[in-house]
């Protein structure tokens, strides 16, 4: 081959890549335009239907219909936006009916996709619309290894009552990133009764390493049943576990509560002492006011912070107390005492939130 | 003679072919990744979650020098982002125009004592400052020490566990945050996220957000959309695979707060923060075994103008590379080392071989093709394969970028941006990658002389209300 015809040929692969690569560009606009045109006005006539219904002025066939017209996901994500907009009895009923459906079947049947997307797909159908018959395949769900796929399968419990699920996103909670954890907790409050006996069973596992995320969550369900709990964690001798249960008791105007905190207000770790003070402020008992104004003096600036934050929901006295402080002989009283009175209302409920 | 010459000719040749083929397997590497990052950015689920009470508190430091035109505009829009637990601590290192007054009349500030420790050391600072009327907000005025010295003086007040570093002239999309948050989501172990970085000229700009992205018109600030493009779009993502992302952009990057304090902070001798810092902190993180990932998404987006004029172009292109020759410089020892795993045997390698000498090695193969075909020694067909490797295989890499914008995330909606995406894609090799060239080059001649502190910028700003067309 001579030089020539190597350069023809290089330049010849090069102008039919690039000349494939505009048709590529035009076509993929073409394509999306032309699909667009084609589903929107079947998505909207979803949008409609699911209206009417909702208002119960349409037949549950006829969103069915409308439905099945749409691609699988566009489906999905139609009944996704609607299920929070719908009663919940209703919307059973829509579920129900949902299972018989073909395309409704073959989503359930990808939920052992080898693609993640595809998995993921059915775990949100099923957040919206399983039924009791669903439960073994969420489970598994429950147990993907794509966070996405077992984030979107924990949605279920919102709509779907059952000690199983509930169980198995309680036993995966502490084993999950914070931010995650949360959210499993947000969904597992709707399984309260389930969940709190669970808990108060995994709470006295004092060896437990997930007791501190579990005494976290617990503290979140404000509970009366958990308060007995949460009080005994708050000696526990692991401080990640007290900082947690202290934290809990904020939410329980209890004299054991007031005592518990009153102790846990000079403990040796920072985390402990500002949740405390923090607790102590929720709770707002005004003998304990003294303890918080003290805390204005703590070493550590966070708990600092909890105290001068405490002290405004003391009302008048707490003010009072501020006021005092920002005048007084200790430099870091002062200083968070003048940054506490310096804030508007508004921003302190913006900085304690 | 001859036989040296196109013997010289034939190695600068292949080394093109290997520098656009390894663009190439970076290219093929960010289509994957792209696919999931988009599937994830889509999914409803993993936004309510983002939404939840939950997320990483983030501190967002703000470094500002005679930024007045901008900076009101610029922090009123960081302050309204749609994230439940942020900061936002803007330093004002000592502007000579009116940055500070701005601040104090549109934030109602008052001062406040200083209440955290000098963890990393900087230059004296002169007040702090918080809002009456923004509670996420912390202002510090303190004496001129660069951009680094103010990014350290930021960390040192933040309270949270992740900082991010924004430019105060970039305007970063209401969810962009949210997004960021994503990989600490997925439950990896994150030491440094980056987003995307977009030109904000030519689009339409109202209340400091990007509200109708166009392509802007000009030449100059049209092809910067297909480079940065490029850059973001299959580079860095090409790179999350290959486990060695070296730069995350100074503009908008996500970093933990104690790897950043463990790292010594951002150092005021270097002239390009970002790249600095990355390298230093896979170094640690390497040599002390420490499981991280440093990343990169495309869905979180911040934009920024860019330069309109040549020369301010010029100085900033010559500043990046002087960057990039000092940072290689200074962590020659990671070149090639097996101890630092992909970052020192792909990554370093890469762009010291490929990034940083590339000017030197185009420069060397114009004038010797050049030369060498006037004087006879090198074949017209043997001159215009070189053209055709250096410029056409550049050509088709742009196209592709604009393939992933096109089949992703499609933020120019209007047939006439994708015609100009296209046209800038195609034109960028005729000219202006020649001008590239050359300012790069210079770098290598004022790299040991000149020590950068702030990359100075004519812009035009954003106006805090109201609707215009940026740049």
């Amino acid at each position: 081959m001579t030089s020539r015809q190597f350069l023809a040929i290089v330049g010849l692969v090069q102008g039919v890549l690039l000349a494939s690569l505009i048709v590529l560009i035009v076509l993929n606009r073409w394509f999306r335009l032309r699909r667009r045109a084609r589903v929107h006005p079947r998505r909207l006539a979803v949008d409609a239907v699911m209206q009417r219904w909702a208002l119960g002025q349409a037949d549950v066939g006829m969103v069915l219909l409308r439905l099945a017209r749409l691609p699988a996901p566009l489906a999905v994500d139609a009944l996704v936006s609607w299920s929070a907009r719908v009663p919940g009895d209703r919307w059973q009923r829509l579920a129900a009916t949902l299972a018989h459906q073909w395309w409704a079947r073959l989503v359930r049947a990808n939920s052992g996709s080898a693609r993640w997307w595809k998995r993921l797909e059915t775990a949100r159908f099923l957040s919206i619309a399983a039924v009791p018959a669903d439960t073994a395949r969420v489970l598994k769900l429950l147990r993907d290894p794509h966070p996405a796929v077992h984030i979107a399968a924990v949605a279920t419990l919102e709509r779907l009552e059952s000690a199983a699920l509930a169980t198995a996103a309680l036993e995966r909670l502490p084993k999950l990133a914070p931010t995650v954890g949360a959210y499993y907790a947000g969904m597992l409050r709707r399984s309260r009764p389930v969940v709190v006996q669970l808990l108060l069973k995994m709470l006295r596992r004092t060896d437990d390493p997930a007791l501190a995320r579990l005494a976290e969550f617990a503290a979140r369900l404000q509970e009366p049943a958990l308060r007995e709990r949460l009080t005994a964690l708050a000696d526990h001798r692991d401080p990640e576990v007290r900082t947690q249960a202290v934290r809990g008791l904020g939410s329980y105007p209890h004299a054991e509560s007031i005592a518990t905190l009153t102790r846990a207000a000079a403990a040796a770790e920072w985390s402990v002492r500002a949740q405390a003070v923090r607790s102590l402020g929720m709770l707002g008992d005004p003998q304990t006011l003294p303890l918080v104004q003290a805390a204005l003096r703590d070493p550590e600036w966070w708990v600092r912070l909890r105290a001068g934050l405490a002290l405004t929901r003391f009302g008048p006295p707490g003010r009072n107390a501020l006021l005092e402080a920002d005048v007084g002989p200790d430099q870091n009283a002062r200083d968070m005492a003048h940054l506490m009175l310096g804030l508007s209302t508004q921003a302190l409920a913006e900085f304690a939130a | 003679m001859t036989e040296l010459v196109q013997t010289t000719d034939l190695v600068i040749l292949v080394y093109f072919l290997a520098l656009n083929s390894f663009y190439a397997l970076l290219l093929v590497l960010s289509i994957p990744e792209i696919w999931e990052q988009t599937r994830l950015a889509e999914d409803d689920d993993f936004q309510r979650l983002m939404q939840s009470d939950a997320l990483p508190p983030i501190t967002i430091l703000v470094p500002a020098h005679n930024e007045q035109a901008t900076i009101e505009a610029s922090v009123t829009a960081i302050l309204t982002l749609e994230y439940r637990n942020y900061e936002v601590v803007v330093v004002n290192d000592g502007s000579q125009d009116g940055t500070l007054e701005a601040l104090r009349h549109a934030f109602d500030l008052y001062e406040v004592p200083r209440t955290y420790p000098e963890t990393l050391p900087t230059r004296t600072l002169r007040a702090l400052y918080r809002s009456r009327t923004r509670t996420r907000l912390l202002v510090i005025d303190k004496e001129n020490g660069g951009k680094a010295d103010s990014l350290n003086t930021a960390i040192n007040a933040s309270r949270f566990p992740l900082v991010i570093a924004v430019d105060a002239d970039t305007l970063i999309e209401p969810d962009a945050l949210l997004r960021l948050t994503r990989p600490f989501l997925l439950g990896r172990e994150i030491a440094a996220v980056g987003g995307t970085v977009r030109v904000a000229n030519g689009c339409v700009v109202e209340h400091g957000r990007v509200t109708d992205a166009r392509v802007p018109r000009h030449f100059l600030p049209g092809v910067q959309v297909v480079e940065y493009l490029r850059a973001f779009l299959f580079g860095r993502l090409g790179w999350n695979r290959l486990g060695g992302n070296l730069i995350i952009s100074g503009a908008f990057g996500l970093f933990r707060k104690d790897h950043l304090l463990a790292v010594g902070g951002y150092h005021s001798s270097s002239i390009v923060e970002d790249l600095d810092l990355v390298v230093r902190l896979h170094r640690y993180l390497r040599l002390r075994k420490i499981p991280y990932e440093i990343s990169f998404i495309p869905d979180p987006v911040a934009w920024t103008e860019v330069p309109e004029s040549a020369r301010v172009l010029a100085r900033q292109r010559e500043r990046w590379h002087r960057g990039l020759i000092a940072a290689m410089w200074e962590y020659k020892g990671m070149l090639l080392n097996p101890r630092y795993g992909r970052v020192g045997l792909v990554a370093v390698p890469f762009y010291t071989f490929g990034e940083m000498l590339a000017p030197l090695v185009e420069v060397l193969g114009y004038v010797i093709t050049v030369a060498g075909a006037a004087a006879g020694v090198v074949s017209t067909s043997f001159a215009l394969l070189f053209m055709l490797v250096a410029w056409g295989y550049g050509m088709l890499l742009s196209l592709w970028a604009v393939v992933l914008e096109e089949v992703s995330f499609r933020r120019y909606r209007r047939l006439g941006d994708l015609a100009r995406l296209v046209l800038f894609a195609m034109l960028e090799n005729f000219g202006y990658r020649q001008r590239t060239v050359w300012w790069r080059l210079r770098a290598f001649f004022t790299v040991w002389r000149q020590r950068a502190v702030w990359g100075e910028m004519t812009r035009k700003g954003f106006e805090a209300t109201g609707k215009q067309v940026a740049g």
